[in-house]
């Protein structure tokens, strides 16, 4: 298994709140997003972060899913209003909360793994 | 070589008599946080096999299993878990004969067999194994199926056409019987406790029959007036046998070429059960009161009852050709969390402000409710007495005491399912020596017996005694 998917396993187990710390802190940086985040409940939304965020980490090797999911990400976020200055801040209220949840599993080589894989995820949704 | 053997292979009947299908362990999703529209699916434990979030990896310790949609006849293997907080790599279950399985923790979320978080442990039929904020599975066991003789389609854990709602193998015994009855024009006994679907199975033979397009008339034989319940089911002429009373073609009457459900039946006084006699027979021969003439009815009689079959006479018993009995919730305890999913649906579909509170919204859209898995653990270990009605009931009550945004295990519901629990003794230990003893020191009467055990009341003696090839009534003991 990769270092992104351990890091990410070991976090959802040992804490079952890290969706709604990962919301709370991208709000407390960033409150103008609440607004873009009203169409599902905050449990609803919960669920849908974890799914996916775990579904990418699962499938950074499958070109043809990353393709097929990504272009459908792209969509459904400029359709909710996502810009592109807007990634940069959910990629670091991601870091900022797996690190408190990692404590010491989360490593330079860690960090360094995560922030690879989000930066060439945001490049393939902005194209 | 045995004597035996030599029957066995030239004859296929002996073959079919002698030989069991073994079983397979299952395990069967009661509860998921990612995947709820999932539950209901099957994972068979044939050997060996590895559990975990997405398809196979190169180390897996033994080939992965997949939840399936499995019905007799038809095994459609699901696509791989997606649940986030299962390990990619989380179980490794191995069958432990055809009852039980052996589990073994590999990943990173807490597992739980019955109740206690484990690393290894033997689960055994009934028992429960969670995987923590992620997955609840039942342990249960099935026989290969048989191909279905029913040719019912409908979607995976939704209600069938006529409303009944499971994919165990009960569930589909009874759809098979359904279907075999209602192929035939002949008398049907459905026998079942209170709340355990025996009017929706009257409505499938109707449905199912080819009678269907003639109006089903029902009616519950408790509530019939002794004195006018020959008027009721026979018709009289005007003025027959009060003045002034309208003529009525009676319920024979009305239901010529369509079926007739009477419901209750067990509480039809004998005298009527022998009138009934005549008008089940072939030729259909009845009369209405006043009227001398004999009239024809190709009525086909439901009839169901929740009491034994011993307090039906005799000859009238012997009219119903079919007898389709219904299992318990607690005997189908895998067809509970598809029944409380349909309970929920429904719930939220009429009840805007409980859709509001206690279900999820996806894109604007009401989506699954919030669940609490505890709440599911402790349905699939209750001792249901009343079934479906009484699930329906523990939910609205969950519902009503809840003090959160989720539908879980209130102090109420847990007094609740106790309290019902202890009234409910537990008849595994009840061996068939102790049932014929107290027998026979009580008279070989049902009902003293029943209490004397600390039965719920006689039809859980009558269930028992039949599993153990007793009768109550002395010449078939």
């Amino acid at each position: 298994m990769s270092i992104l998917q351990q890091t990410l396993e070991r976090t959802l187990a040992n804490d079952d709140t890290f969706p709604t710390k990962f919301y709370q802190r991208l709000f407390a940086a960033h409150p103008e997003l609440r607004a873009l985040f009203t169409r599902s409940t905050p449990g609803a939304q919960n669920k849908m972060f974890a799914q996916k965020l775990t579904a990418i980490v699962d499938h950074l090797d499958d070109a043809t899913w990353m393709k097929r999911e990504l272009g459908t990400l792209a969509a459904s976020h400029v359709s909710y209003g996502v810009t592109p200055e807007m990634y940069p801040w959910v990629g670091e209220a991601l870091f900022g909360t797996l690190a408190e949840a990692c404590g010491e599993a989360w490593t330079a080589d860690a960090e360094r793994a995560w922030r690879e894989a989000y930066s060439s995820l945001v490049t393939a949704i902005l194209g | 070589m045995e004597p035996d053997e030599v029957i066995d292979a030239a004859l296929p009947w002996e073959r079919v008599r002698r030989s069991r299908a073994p079983r397979v362990p299952h395990l069967v999703l009661a509860w998921s946080l990612d995947e709820p529209e999932r539950v209901g699916e099957v994972l068979p434990i044939p050997r060996p096999t590895a559990i975990g979030r997405g398809g196979p990896l190169a180390d897996d310790p033994f080939p992965r299993g997949a939840l399936h949609q499995l019905r007799p006849g038809r095994a459609i293997a699901g696509p791989p878990i997606t649940s986030a907080r299962i390990g990619r790599q989380q179980l490794v279950v191995e069958p432990r004969g055809e009852e039980a399985v052996h589990v073994r923790s590999i990943g990173p979320a807490r597992v739980r067999v019955a109740g206690k978080v484990v690393t290894e442990a033997v689960a055994r039929l009934g028992d429960v194994i969670e995987i923590h904020n992620a997955a609840v599975f039942l342990v249960t066991s099935r026989a290969p199926q048989p191909a279905s003789t029913t040719s019912l389609d409908f979607p995976y854990g939704a209600a069938d056409p006529f409303g009944m709602i499971g994919e165990s193998e009960l569930a589909w015994r009874v759809r098979d019987a359904v279907a075999f009855a209602a192929a035939t024009s002949r008398h049907v006994l459905i026998l079942g406790e209170s709340g355990a679907g025996k009017e929706l199975a009257a409505r499938a033979v109707h449905g199912l029959s080819k009678r269907r397009e003639r109006t089903l008339i029902a009616r519950n034989a408790a509530t019939m007036p002794d004195a006018l319940i020959d008027a009721e089911l026979f018709g009289n002429v005007r003025n027959y046998p009060n003045p002034g009373m309208a003529e009525r073609p009676g319920l024979i009457g009305e239901a010529d070429g369509s079926t007739l459900f009477l419901d209750e039946i067990g509480d039809l006084p004998e005298k009527s059960q022998v009138h009934l006699l005549r008008v089940l027979d072939d030729g259909g021969e009845y009369s209405r009161l006043g009227e001398a003439v004999a009239r024809r009815s190709s009525v086909r009689l439901v009839a169901a009852t929740n009491r034994p079959l011993e307090t039906l006479k005799r000859d009238f018993l012997a009219r119903f050709t079919h007898r389709i009995t219904l299992p318990g919730l607690a005997e189908r305890r895998e067809d509970v969390p598809l029944l409380l999913a349909a309970i929920l649906r429904r719930t939220a579909r009429e009840n805007p402000q409980i859709a509001a509170r206690f279900f999820e919204r996806r894109t604007g859209e009401i989506a699954e409710p919030r669940l609490a898995p505890d709440l599911v653990i402790r349905l699939l270990g209750h001792p249901f007495t009343h079934h479906v009605r009484e699930l329906e009931r523990l939910v609205w009550l969950a519902i009503g005491t809840a003090d959160a945004d989720y539908i879980g295990l209130t102090a109420d519901v847990e007094r609740e399912l106790s309290e019902s629990a202890e009234s409910s003794t537990d008849t595994s230990e009840l061996d068939r020596d102790t049932l014929a003893k107290a027998l026979a020191d009580n008279e070989r009467s049902p009902t003293k017996t029943a209490k004397a055990l600390g039965l719920k009341n006689r039809y859980v003696l009558i269930r028992l005694l039949k599993k153990h090839g007793l009768s109550a009534t002395e010449s078939d003991s």
